[in-house]
């Protein structure tokens, strides 16, 4: 019986295949006839003191929008950059009439968003709140007090946030990217430092407030559930009063593409990928008549998932999760970028596929398939887009800050579809720059070091996207044991140095508003040292070496060093390390010349026999230490010296390390020479 | 009656979502969504398998086929898929979850068919060959490293789920294992299919700009033939034992500010005290009046940041909490000050009006996330399968009405318990350890 069944129901199946087998599928279904793009309309309006207004209504959700844009130049901020990134949480940091708190909490209780930034001002909420939403938002807009302790608050976080920036790949290369196609001193390529950041003063932010936040730059998007009948007199209400001014104009020079390739590399040691980004900027406004056609090109060259660089570099080769590339627009400058975060063994092959994308197109130019998928995918997001309320609104706004015709939105599609393969081929020989490259890596310098110079002259540069500088050596007859001696004798001679047997040094520091002491116990004779951190009076870390091994205690744990950590410790743990080198052993190298914050220096590689190593840097002026770097200790930077018993030594360091986000400066508050140590000392 | 009523639907200032539901023959669910305000329509194909749904020793199966199912069926060429949604000036993508993998299309209204179409091609016959396999392989470890392994702090969700989960198959990540992915015979990744991506195990929805007829005629036209999967699929049942003591570690990273993570174990997704503890991790740190950002990020500037967010899983799934502290604050002190503050919740619960701030909260997120049609397309498959009625869309709030005071101080005491918790700190790498 069950046999049957089972037969019964192949039969069946067969049955129905048959019967279904009238579906085509051997090709792809047609389409139904195109549908109409329908665009709605912004209602417009202008304010006495020459705030514009546009409202979009837009009845699906209860939602009302407010939405105000500042339209300046760009700034530079020199050395306060990243002030105009504190602007918008200052405003929301406290008005007159409400501390922030109050602010917060208001904004929270119904459920509304509210932010600003140094050009703008959101606010959001259902429909039934928006009158307080309007005023809260005015309120942030017209009473900002500024507090102080908000601005310590914000740079504090600035500063946390710089420093894990410091260690993520895509900030690295968005820094040196930056740097690289607009220069440092441009609005786009500045970039915030520790330094700058310590510099911004409330000033600085009410005078950004005074001089921006006028009406006459300003537009103000209103899109969802309201009516330009309900909004008109609203607006008059919250911004009716707000007083026009004068706002400054700024200009810069247009920066240009390199004139031959630049291969720039980060080297981030732990990477286990390598980040590439190829680039040079470009001039591009929304309002250029290339600027439709450099869409379509960029679209065929790495648009979307069926661009040239896509299906190569990752449905091909397997190099990649992605490669893309941008051709930004922007009232200034702006750029255009290939970019893939590629396989570690593969960063050569994979810029190589890059530039070949690149050359290809200006040489060869596209197909007349390309363009029609390019057509399609850049109409289909135009279409899709037109979804949200908002993009009319921000289309009505375009067209008033590049003064566009009035059917550069309506006949966009049109102007998309009139594109022609020559036009595209002779944007893509005018716009591609095969020759004129950056080519940025952060990434192993280990391992792809050599792989790069395949490329040209590897320039390698810091994590801030500062050049590493390296000076040529010449002719300089010097040994390494030449330069350790020059600067024995000049903090004092070998003799003085060597009388000081033992010292207890305090030093202090500051991290915002925290102190921190730090007390060095040296005792040369019976090789040991301990050195304590204290923070806000409180042992933070303690390092003890003594009997031949090292202790760190931190955060609640003692760990001994294993003996290999425990040679690389002992290099410093002498009051003058060069009075040992030769007895400890170590090998000295001397690797060139570099510069060291504007000076000259000597790069001498100290090696111990396990392979630790310290690398100090000595001046070729004064012939005194300026920097040194290791492992344990990080970068120790030494700000100025001061004569103690006829031997000069290190009154103010920069310690930096990756235990510590930040250089922290510290002084030396009082320093005992040769005193007198028991056992407890050192426990 | 009538009263209550009425006062009721002005309460709730939700937009009614309409829709069509039909089962066809062959077990495949099918919701319809009409909204012709713009000439588009969202496609999805919701197929309920996720990470959960693979063997120990084949983790990342269910995001391989994320990735395998765009290379092409029997009718449509490799590297054609994305090609042809693109050149219909259409767009495409797809995820997958520890629950469910999610793939859609959103094309231009009058290619309903050709996305019908394509997406009955790869749930009749996706073409799974060796060159495909390979070159996704490489693609996805590369995946891997974009994601978690060259990312500071991108291991955080894998060491946490394999500490929160001891039995349940929630203890790998999505993404997998690429040695597992690495020793996968084609064979298996065919039954892999065979297995999970069926129409009984699969929902689709259609939002935009249709016309209810056609549509589904369409779908009937293109689905019917697939012939149905198993009875039975494979799903977990594994019940997470209770914890009954803190795991507590410490993982070396390469980043310069630590971090501390916590996480707590949550009921199934569709338990009643899901809405309270997501209104729960709301006060902590949703907003800047919240509790802990007012706290710890501006009064006693500890933080740079918290977050806390209820990771809700079809079987359970956990409440992160994640602190970065500012630079030159132990992460010790700043973890005491985040357990302070969860405890004084517990013993206090909440005053009315941060009650009546949540509602508020609560209501406009609701509200708001229906704002585009892969948006409704996704909320109602996620509806129909999670919940077994795509009408939860429209039910949501009332849900979250009905959370009193009470439940959140409840739900806090039974569920932020501190010794069932994994703690996790992150620290810098010491250097010479690269």
């Amino acid at each position: 019986m069950k046999y049957i069944f089972i037969n019964l129901a192949f039969l069946f199946l067969i049955v129905g295949n048959h019967a279904l087998a009238q579906v085509d599928r051997s090709s792809y279904p047609s389409p139904a006839p195109a549908p109409e793009i329908q665009m709605g309309d912004a209602h417009s309006f202008t304010l006495e003191n020459g705030l514009k207004v546009f409202v979009v209504e837009n009845q699906k959700l209860p939602r009302v929008a407010f939405s105000l844009i500042l339209e300046r130049d760009p700034i530079t901020e020199g050395d306060k950059a990243g002030m105009s990134g504190f602007v918008g949480e200052m405003m929301m940091g406290g008005t007159t009439n409400r501390s922030k708190d109050e602010l917060d909490d208001s904004i929270d209780f119904i459920g509304a968003s509210l932010r600003a930034s140094s050009n703008s001002v959101y606010a959001s909420s259902l429909k039934k709140h928006q009158e307080k939403t309007l005023e809260l938002m005015a309120d942030v807009l017209f009473n900002p007090i500024f507090p102080e302790q908000e601005l310590e608050k914000l740079r504090k976080q600035a500063l946390t946030a710089l420093a894990q920036s410091k260690d993520s790949p895509n900030s690295i290369s968005g820094r040196l990217t930056s740097a690289l196609n607009y220069g440092k001193d441009h609005p786009y390529g500045e970039t915030e430092s520790e330094q700058t950041l310590n510099n911004i003063q409330v000033s600085d932010i009410k005078e950004y407030y005074d001089t921006y936040f006028k009406p006459n730059i300003a537009y103000l998007a209103i899109v969802g559930d309201i009516t330009p009948e309900e909004a008109a007199p609203l607006v008059e209400k919250y911004f009716g009063e707000w007083e026009p001014g004068e706002v400054p104009n700024h200009e810069y020079e247009t920066p240009t593409p390199p004139a031959t390739h630049q291969v720039a590399l980060v080297d981030r040691p732990s990477s286990v990928q390598s980040v590439v980004r190829i680039t040079y900027p470009v001039v591009m406004r929304l309002d250029h008549p290339d600027y439709l056609v450099t869409r379509v090109l960029n679209g065929i060259l790495g648009g979307g998932t069926s661009s040239r660089l896509f299906q190569n570099l990752r449905e091909d080769k397997g190099y990649t999760y992605g490669a893309n590339s941008s051709f930004g627009a922007d009232k200034l400058v702006a750029s255009f970028t290939v970019y893939a975060d590629v396989k570690q063994t593969a960063t050569d092959s994979a810029i190589n596929e890059m530039l070949y994308e690149i050359r290809n197109m200006a040489e060869n130019g596209v197909t007349e398939k390309e363009l029609e998928i390019a057509k399609a995918t850049i109409g289909g997001s135009f279409g899709r887009s037109l979804e949200q309320p908002s993009t009319i609104a921000s289309f009505a706004i375009n067209a008033e800050r590049y003064g566009l015709p009035d059917d550069f939105y309506s006949a966009y599609l049109q102007r998309l579809n009139a594109i022609t393969v020559e036009e595209v081929n002779e944007a893509a020989n005018k716009y591609l720059k095969p020759e004129n490259l950056y080519i940025t890596v952060v990434g192993n310098g280990n391992e792809i070091y050599d792989k790069l110079t395949a490329f040209g002259e590897v320039q390698k540069y810091t994590n801030m996207g500062d050049p590493e500088r390296e000076l040529e050596l010449g002719d300089i007859d010097i040994s390494a044991a030449d330069v350790i001696e020059n600067y024995i004798q000049a903090i004092g001679g070998r003799e003085s140095a060597s009388a000081l047997e033992t010292a207890k040094m305090r030093l202090s520091a500051e991290i915002q508003g925290t102190k921190l002491n730090m007390i060095v116990l040296y005792d040369v004779p019976k090789q040991r040292m301990m050195q304590r951190m204290l923070m806000m009076g409180n042992e933070a870390s303690k390092t003890i070496i003594k009997d031949g091994k090292a202790t760190v205690n931190a955060m609640g744990q003692s760990q001994t060093l294993p003996d290999e950590k425990f040679e690389d410790v002992k290099m410093s743990m002498w009051i003058i390390p060069e009075l040992h080198y030769e007895n400890m052993g170590y090998s000295l190298e001397l690797e060139g010349l570099r510069e060291i914050d504007g000076k000259e220096a000597y790069k001498v590689v100290v090696s111990n026999p396990t392979g630790g190593t310290i690398t100090n840097y000595y001046s070729v002026e004064s012939a005194m230490k300026l920097k040194s770097e290791s492992q344990v200790e990080g970068e120790t930077t030494y700000l100025a010296y001061e004569e103690f018993e006829g031997v000069k030594l290190p009154v103010e360091i920069s310690l930096q390390s990756p235990m510590i986000p930040f250089p922290i400066n510290s002084k030396l508050e009082d320093l005992e020479i040769n005193p007198t140590f028991t056992e407890e000392d050192f426990n | 009656m009538i009263g209550s009523f009425l006062m009721m639907s002005s309460l709730l200032a939700q937009n009614k979502i309409e829709f069509q539901e039909r089962t066809l023959d062959n077990g495949l669910n099918l919701i319809m969504h009409r909204d012709n305000s713009t000439p588009i329509v969202a496609v999805a194909v919701l197929y309920h398998v996720g990470s959960k749904n693979e063997k120990p020793d084949r983790t990342g199966f269910a995001h391989f086929f994320e990735h395998l199912l765009f290379e092409g069926t029997e009718n449509i060429g490799r590297g054609e898929y994305m090609e042809k949604v693109e050149s219909i000036g259409g767009t495409l993508n797809a995820f997958t979850s520890n629950d469910i993998t999610y793939y859609y299309e959103i094309v231009p209204s009058n290619y309903l068919e050709t996305a019908l179409y394509m997406e009955s091609e790869r749930m009749l016959h996706p073409k799974i060959d060796q060159v495909g396999v390979d070159t996704q392989r490489e693609v996805i470890k590369e995946e891997k490293r974009q994601r978690e392994d060259n990312r500071p702090y991108g291991s955080i969700l894998r060491e946490t789920m394999k500490r929160a989960y001891q039995e349940h198959p929630y203890q790998w990540v999505v993404i997998g294992s690429m040695d597992h992915l690495d020793a996968a015979t084609l064979e298996e990744f065919a039954q892999f299919h065979a297995d999970f991506y069926v129409p009984n195990n699969a929902t689709l929805v259609l939002a935009g700009d249709i016309d209810y007829e056609q549509a589904e005629e369409w779908v009937s036209k293109y689905f019917e033939e697939i012939p149905s999967g198993p009875e039975e699929f494979f799903r977990p049942s594994v019940d997470e034992p209770k914890k009954e003591s803190e795991i507590r570690d410490i993982v070396y990273d390469d980043i310069q500010i630590p971090a501390i993570i916590q996480a707590y174990n949550l009921p199934p997704k569709n338990h009643p005290d899901s809405y309270a503890l997501d209104m729960l991790s709301t006060y902590l740190t949703g907003g800047n009046s919240s509790l802990l950002t007012k706290e710890l990020v501006d009064n006693q500037q500890k933080a740079l940041g918290v977050y806390a967010f209820p990771l809700e899983l079809e079987d359970g799934g956990i409440f992160i909490m994640q602190a970065l502290p500012n630079m030159g604050v132990d992460p010790d002190d700043l973890e005491s000050e985040v357990d302070r503050l969860i405890k004084e919740v517990k013993a206090s619960g909440i005053s009315e009006r941060e009650f009546e701030k949540l509602q508020n909260i609560m209501e406009n997120n609701i509200v708001s996330q229906n704002s585009s049609m892969e948006g409704i397309a996704q909320n109602l498959a996620m509806a129909r399968v999670f919940y077994g009625d795509p009408n939860y869309v429209n039910k949501e709030l009332e849900y979250y009405r009905k959370v009193s005071k009470e439940d959140i101080k409840r739900v806090a005491n039974e569920y932020l318990r501190t010794d069932g918790r994994v703690v996790l700190h992150y620290l810098p790498k010491p250097q010479d350890n690269d």
